[in-house]
């Protein structure tokens, strides 16, 4: 089922009464899920991503556009109409009933010609929880389980009305390091079993990127940028997209563009044909930087962190944004530690230039 | 923590708690079972002037309340109370707990409002209610009346025929009708308070979750609010039985002293009620007959929680 | 699992899906709110009851046809009141009843609650377990013994009689512990390396720290004055001596016959309505502290 964000926008009054006001929570979404899709809302916290999750859910009224699941206008539409399933993020299981019972729950609710009978419902209960791997804990209660189980009930619960569309929010935040590597491609495999159309929700971009088929990175509640996992992080449309994507981040430093050159502290690191002169702000991925003695660019070398297959070295440079400037280079290539300074080339694919006022990309 | 050297500090702080508990919480325990199985037992008062008597320990106490001619009507009174109120006033107090959680506008309003009944004074309003089921100026015959009051003004105006509720010649069914009107009226505020604030408690998400599978809002009651609540929903019934078990005073409030119509004093006297009976009595044996009734109240209050608890350990989820 | 999607709705079936369902969410909404109004109104009813025969005339309260605002306001019910039911000295005593039991309850509640949140000494859990024993079983049984006690202390018709057999709430001293419990330990030993007195330290930072429950006490208490009437019953003889509640019950005691409701609803109203007072100004501290409590008065 493809989904269709129109022009959505979600306006919350302001919670500080006097101060009057209001807060614009999601600004004038427009994009198209596709279906049979897995798709990342990302984002740092207070971007909209919960919201316009809520709101494809339907438990929360858009103030303007439309969803569309399908061709079907489902903007009006009551949330238990729209075959959604919903993962909360701390799962919402029902702590009084045991793990089969919260997933024949929403079986249960169905009315007339979708009405089930018990072994029916009982059936498909457990083919969810087969799905999902807790077939062997359908008589426990919630509490009973680790959060890791109790995170696959609720995707259990999600699933068994077979919705249209699943929406997952925060799904791993609720869940210790090492299962959350374990879940994500558990959710993945789900995904990809089913072929429903996924839409989660998180802040954490390494998880966006390593399962989704698509993100949409999000910004106080304005979409930047939506497109594969890839493509968005080699080719962020601004400083904030750019920044918000990669481990370890971009190194941002300042810069200039002079004479068809790209300029940091006077050195010319790139040509850039075609585009004024101009102050800008230069990022550079950990990954773009060739050692090379011949070089312009010169840091001061700090540190050389050997990772086994990379080398990660440490160095500064007075313009840079951030205290250091990280690089990753192949563990071939020899490093003098002892050196003081450092030289780089740059992969021009690796590098972006963004306007210093509006932070927008400036091609080349 | 802090030093022990200052041990008697705690002490000192403590001793006037303590011996007020001593010599009224502590000793009337023992004293009470003492005089509830000493025979004739005449109080501590003769004693006190000089006249020594030998008792005998013996259960003769209970023997005697459980002889005595209207200790059936008493237990009857109590259980009719008990089993009558409490599942009235905690289904209603509990439609009134969701009914005002789901409300925004004039939810503190109403909330007050429920709560306006918990901060009176029973026997003052009690009078109020008898006032309103008051046939007044009753004549001779129970034919001539001046009024009716105004409950059963309201009776007739839908048809009904009026009712003797609580005055001369007033049936027994009628007396309780009024009582379990007025202690259901008394106890709701403190039931809805707790159920409320249990309510309001519930994490919202279940909710939201139940909307997403398209839950009734029947099954959303019975299914997730009602066990979600138990915990609440026990403790107000079990402290429900423990008040309805010492049921006297909104009793005192509607009849008076003579509990019950003026043509039957005594007719609706509850087992507290009994035990003052015994007790201002002041005849030989007194102290002894309450003390043994004090102490079957307590064994009955006993074993009514126990069954409670013991139900609410399968119902209840906590 | 397949996915079998849910059937497609067509754009008619969607708009009347979300019609009904709105619909029925404002019919919900709708008697939602008569329920609750209905029930709010039976609940107010006998105060408004009370408030309008209390202002009649008695003729008019003894008319068939009831009326529903007094014809004519008959104020002086409230003076005949006041006066045939001895209220003015019913007030009085209990007022000191009132104001001295509470004032010595809290003394003895917040050393005791201090003891046993602050202090170590030997046997205190124990101690406590003891005490919270006791808020098990009923008052009746304490009762009768506590009658004997005060008759041979020969306490009757004094007000120590009405105040000291239940200056100790164990359930008070529970509730201020689990208060003084949530404040740091920390500042009673930065206190005690400054040289505080335990008592300076009491007054100066864990009453005003645990002043909303020390309020909910108060008011508890107060109530319980007003609302008691078994105990002052039993040990109160003298006219003189009666708290509201027995002079009320006293005063005006027919049921049957010839009762001047009027001047009865207006005393009942004079006594009522300081509570009502305190309730208006105080409503989340009795809400609290009856929330937490369970218990009336």
């Amino acid at each position: 089922m493809k989904v269709v964000l129109q022009n959505l926008t979600k306006i919350f009054p302001s919670r500080d009464k006097k101060a009057g006001g209001e807060v614009v929570a999601v600004n004038d979404f427009t994009f198209e899920i596709p279906d049979g899709k897995l798709i990342g809302l990302l984002g740092p916290s207070g971007c909209g991503k919960s919201t316009t999750l809520y709101m494809i859910s339907g438990l929360q009224k858009p103030t303007s556009g439309k969803i569309f699941f399908g061709d079907d206008d489902v903007t009006e539409l009551a949330t238990e109409n729209r075959g959604i399933g919903l993962v909360f993020q701390n799962y919402a299981l029902y702590p009084h009933m045991t793990v089969k019972q919260n997933i024949m729950f929403p079986l249960e609710n169905l009315k007339g010609a979708d009405k089930m009978s018990k072994d029916q419902m009982l059936e498909r209960a457990y083919e969810a929880a087969k799905l999902v791997q807790i077939d062997e804990l359908m008589d426990r209660k919630p509490s009973e389980l680790s959060g890791g189980q109790q995170q696959r009930v609720a995707i259990a619960r999600a699933l068994v009305k077979m919705p249209r569309v699943l929406l997952l929010d925060e799904p791993l935040s609720n869940l210790d390091a090492r299962l959350r590597l374990q879940t994500r491609e558990e959710i993945r495999r789900i995904q990809k079993e089913t072929g429903i159309t996924t839409v989660f929700v998180t802040h954490d971009q390494e998880e966006a990127m390593s399962i989704s088929d698509m993100i949409v990175v999000m910004k106080l509640g304005v979409l930047q940028q939506i497109g594969k996992p890839q493509d968005v992080y080699d080719d962020p449309v601004n400083l904030f997209v750019a920044k918000f994507l990669g481990t370890p981040p971009i190194n941002v430093l300042e810069g200039e563009i002079k004479g068809g050159k790209i300029c940091i502290g006077g050195a010319a690191v790139l040509d850039a044909p075609g585009v004024a002169d101009q102050e800008v702000f230069i990022g550079i991925r950990p990954e773009g930087f060739e050692l090379d003695e011949n070089s312009a660019l010169e840091c001061k070398l700090s540190n050389v962190e050997v990772m086994g297959r990379d080398v990660s070295i440490v160095s500064t440079h007075e313009n840079s944004l951030n205290p250091v400037i990280r690089s990753i280079i192949d563990a071939d290539n020899k490093v003098d530690v002892t050196a003081q300074t450092v030289r780089y080339n740059i992969k021009p694919h690796k590098l972006f230039v963004f306007n210093k006022e509006t932070e927008e990309r400036i091609y080349f | 923590m802090v030093e022990s050297k200052h041990q008697w500090k705690a002490w000192l702080y403590l001793s006037p708690a303590i011996i007020l508990l001593l010599v009224f919480t502590v000793w009337p325990i023992i004293n009470t079972v003492a005089m509830a199985f000493q025979n004739n037992y005449t109080a501590g008062l003769g004693t006190a002037k000089g006249v020594k008597i030998a008792y005998e320990i013996g259960v003769e106490n209970f023997v005697n309340v459980l002889q005595y001619e209207n200790f059936g009507q008493i237990l009857k009174n109590t259980m009719l109370l008990c089993v009558a109120t409490v599942p009235i006033s905690t289904v209603l107090a509990l439609l009134i707990a969701v009914a005002l959680n789901s409300i925004r506008p004039l939810q503190k309003f109403l909330q007050t409002i429920f709560f306006l009944p918990y901060v009176t004074n029973s026997i003052a309003i009690g009078m109020v209610f008898a006032a309103m089921f008051n046939i007044i100026g009753l004549r001779e015959g129970n034919t001539v009346a001046d009024t009716w009051g105004i409950i059963n003004n309201a009776i007739m105006l839908f048809g009904g025929k009026p009712i003797n509720w609580i005055n001369q010649g007033s049936t027994y069914w009628a007396n309780m009708v009024v009582m379990i009107v007025y202690i259901v009226w008394n106890a709701l505020p403190f039931k809805i308070l707790v159920l409320l604030g249990g309510l309001q408690s519930i994490n919202k998400q279940y909710y939201e979750a139940a909307r997403v599978d398209g839950t009734s809002r029947r099954r959303i009651l019975t299914r997730i609010t009602v066990p979600l609540l138990s915990p609440m929903i026990a403790y107000v019934v079990i402290t429900g039985f423990i008040g309805g078990f010492k049921e006297y005073s909104s009793i005192v409030g509607i009849f008076g002293d003579t509990m019950g119509p003026k043509s039957e004093p005594g007719r609706l006297n509850t087992m507290v009620g009994f035990i003052y009976d015994s007790l201002n009595a002041g005849t030989i044996g007194a102290q002894g007959k309450a003390s043994a009734a004090a102490l079957l109240l307590f064994g009955i209050i006993l074993v009514v929680t126990m069954i409670n608890l013991q139900v609410s350990k399968k119902r209840v989820h906590y | 699992m397949e996915n079998k999607n849910m059937k497609t709705l067509t754009a008619k079936d969607l708009q009347q899906v979300s019609t009904a369902s709105r619909v029925m969410g404002i019919l919900v909404k709708i008697g939602t709110y008569a329920f609750l109004i209905a029930m709010a109104l039976i609940v107010l009813f006998p105060f408004y009851w009370m408030i309008i025969s209390s202002l009649k005339s008695t003729a008019e309260y003894r008319r068939n046809i009831p009326t529903f605002w007094p014809e004519q306001f008959v104020f002086a019910n409230y003076a005949q009141a006041f006066e045939e039911g001895n209220l003015w000295q019913l007030f009085k005593n209990t007022a000191f009843v009132g104001v001295v039991s509470t004032i010595l309850s809290l003394v003895i509640t917040i050393l005791s609650a201090f003891a046993f949140a602050r202090l170590e000494f030997k046997g205190k859990d124990l101690m406590f377990g003891a005490l919270l024993a006791t808020m098990m079983i009923p008052g009746e049984l304490f009762t009768i013994t506590n009658y004997l006690t005060v008759t041979n202390l020969k306490w009757i018709d004094t007000f120590a009689a009405l105040i000291v057999p239940f200056l100790v709430s164990v359930f008070y001293i529970y509730l201020l512990k689990q208060n003084f419990m949530q404040i740091p330990n920390e500042l009673y030993l930065a206190a005690k390396v400054d040289g505080t007195s335990d008592l300076k330290y009491l007054w100066k930072v864990m009453i005003p720290l645990a002043l909303p429950t020390l309020i909910s006490i108060t008011i508890l208490k107060m109530m319980g004055a007003w609302n008691s009437y078994i105990w002052p019953k039993l040990v109160t003889k003298k006219e003189s001596m009666m708290l509201v509640t027995n002079g009320l019950r006293n005063a005006f005691t027919s049921v049957d016959g010839q009762a001047n409701i009027p001047v009865q609803m207006a005393a009942v109203a004079i006594v009522s309505a300081p509570l009502f007072m305190v309730f208006l100004f105080l409503r989340k501290y009795i809400m609290a502290g009856v929330s937490r409590s369970g218990i009336k008065g």
